[in-house]
């Protein structure tokens, strides 16, 4: 093989679109046999994807349409979806999603001005970026039962308040701060990682900017105004919508291991109603329904996302 | 894929040595409100309850290993850490080999439909977690495989494939093809192109995926939960759960249970940093 041939092949390889098959050159038997045996690696991930992950979103959504207790199906239509809508308790339990949305710019906040710290590259910023992400590598139950340890009765927070004569404050009786203090948890395990996304959209600004806008005489506040976060409103729109999605999806761990949902209802999220639908009732088709809603707006949300992303990308 | 380090020079050099002070210190006080946290659950699980209601902020006055020999004598603790073991190694062994299968054949091979196996990959992702709930508890108790570790294990390993086949298919997109071409000219076949080419130039990608899966069974909590009710069979997350729960004012023993369940991420973070860091990077061009 020349070595002409052999870099136009590399070229071609790497100009490939992603997902494509390789360019077809090969002799029909072999190339038959490598479909097969390429089929044949692929199917086992493939098949428990699809049994397993695909196929209960389709099952969830029949279910959603049964009054059902796991062994036996009752056909329903709408039923259970209409008595979601003129459900109380839904209404609350929405409601306290949209309270816990208070969490997503208080992170984006502390990310950015971390992200920014972190650009300046001082001495160990790599030390740094590892300490931030350490959160990231713990589980929901340490975070959680941490959170509710050290603002529980006997926790630190009430005896640093002890120092200075102020009573024990009973933080998770009361949805208002029980809320609070479920955000503050959401902020001190998100921030660190969405900081690390935020530098890596820092970091693909071009640096001749900076070091033309350092020329012109523009100081660090007025390069970070006018340089450093115009140009990364992509990342930051992507952060956006992410904390969203989890503020939607993925509070269950917390609620569950710090209020279980209490008191009454107050701390309650939309997938931990799912959960309590569909262990504690009789009807397994409500909670269902309420997964489906909660995977329609969840993706309703994905494509705004995806548009918006597309949008810019072409401006 | 490009590394967020290669500039450091030209920024070293825009930020004078004058706002470098300021700056570092600024990074010392958001370290500190992650590092103390984590201090504060280490020394409390290290000291008697009655010497930790007298000064919780000091040093202990008597140091002890008391409530981790509690919670593992009394309260199963170290039995739901080798069923944790377990379950985690066996997922992510599984995850492995299947996604790596799957990657080498999209990544190399021309799979008929490649671009919808992708897809339905990639879409999959999107599938929120409470989605999953009902219909996969209903599904592995119709298979009588609830309340056994292989039942999760299948759940961890279906959840952990779509995932770990996209990232594992960008990454040995990256080795030649020339290479494997010259293997098979050499007679290899599938396995011992796998085996002898994929495995060790694809090493540090599947090393990073094996840190990162690790992580996502070990922590997970929901479905170890539901899927797991039997007590002595419980695995370690949904443990630390009930005796978070149970044993509200006694801090320190609920601080070894954190810390028993934290210690093996932050062991994985402080060894393997390098691969978490890199899955990172993946993470954000998804």
């Amino acid at each position: 093989m020349t070595s002409a041939a052999l870099t136009s092949r590399v070229g071609a390889a790497s100009a490939a679109p992603t997902g494509g098959a390789p360019a077809p050159r090969k002799p029909g038997g072999i190339r038959r046999r490598d479909r097969v045996v390429g089929l044949l690696a692929v199917l086992p991930a493939f098949l428990i994807v699809v049994g397993f992950m695909a196929f209960p979103v389709g099952f969830a959504l029949f279910i959603s349409f049964t009054k059902t207790n796991g062994l036996t199906y009752e056909w329903r239509g709408l039923d259970n979806y209409i008595a979601l809508f003129n459900d109380p308790i839904v209404h609350q339990v929405f409601l306290n999603n949209l309270k816990f949305l208070i969490s997503v710019p208080l992170v984006i906040f502390a990310a950015l001005i971390v992200s920014v710290l972190l650009f300046e590259r001082v001495r160990g910023w790599k030390f740094f970026r590892v300490i931030f992400f350490l959160p990231n590598v713990l589980s929901v139950a340490v975070i959680g039962i941490m959170f509710r340890n050290a603002f529980g009765y006997y926790g630190g927070v009430n005896q640093a308040l002890a120092v200075f004569g102020i009573e024990p404050i009973q933080f998770f009786t009361n949805g208002g701060t029980a809320i609070a203090i479920i955000i503050l948890a959401l902020v001190w395990s998100g921030f660190g990682y969405q900081a690390l996304l935020l530098l890596a959209g820092l970091t693909s600004i071009n640096p001749a900017v900076f070091e033309a806008a350092a020329i012109d005489g523009a100081g660090w506040w007025k390069r970070l105004w006018y340089i450093t976060l115009p140009n990364i409103r992509r990342v930051l729109g992507f952060v956006f919508i992410i904390n969203v999605l989890y503020t939607f999806s993925s509070l269950f761990g917390f609620v569950f291991v710090m209020t279980a949902g209490g008191p009454g209802f107050d701390t309650t999220t939309i997938d931990y109603l799912v959960y309590l639908r569909a262990f504690s009732s009789t009807n397994l088709g409500s909670g269902a329904a309420l997964a489906v809603i909660l995977f329609l707006f969840i993706g309703i949300l994905t494509l705004i996302q995806n548009k918006v992303f597309k949008l810019q990308e072409e401006d | 894929m490009a590394v967020v380090e290669d500039d450091v020079v030209v920024s070293k050099r825009i930020s004078s040595s004058r706002t470098q002070w300021p700056i570092f210190i600024a990074l010392v006080v958001v370290a500190a409100t992650i590092v103390y946290p984590l201090y504060f659950v280490i020394i409390t699980s290290l000291r008697p309850n009655a010497d930790y209601l007298q000064d919780p902020f000091g040093l202990p006055g008597e140091w002890t290993l008391e409530n981790y020999l509690r919670l593992a004598e009394t309260y199963g603790v170290g039995q739901a850490f080798l069923n944790s073991m377990f379950v985690s190694i066996t997922s992510v062994a599984l995850v492995l080999v299947l996604a790596s299968l799957a990657g080498f054949a999209l990544a190399k091979l021309p799979v008929p439909g490649t671009k919808y196996i992708t897809a339905t990959f990639v879409s999959v992702m999107l599938i929120p977690g409470p989605v999953l709930i009902i219909p996969i508890y209903l599904m592995l108790a119709r298979l009588d495989l609830v309340g056994t570790y292989w039942g999760l294990i299948l759940v961890y390993v279906a959840t952990g494939l779509p995932f770990a086949t996209f990232f594992l298919t960008l990454s040995f997109r990256g080795i030649p093809d020339e290479v494997i071409e010259a293997a098979r000219i050499d007679g290899a076949g599938f396995f011992r192109i796998m085996w002898s080419i994929i495995a060790p130039m694809g090493s540090s990608g599947v090393a990073t995926l094996a840190v990162l899966q690790f992580l996502g069974v070990w922590n997970e909590l929901i479905f170890a939960f539901i899927l797991i009710p039997e007590e002595s069979m419980r695995l370690l997350t949904p443990t630390l759960a009930s005796i978070g729960e149970r044993f509200l004012t006694d801090q320190p023993l609920v601080s070894a249970g954190l810390f028993i369940t934290a210690s093996i991420p932050l062991i994985l973070l402080a060894f393997a940093s390098r691969y978490i860091m890199q899955g990172l990077q993946v993470g954000v061009s998804r």
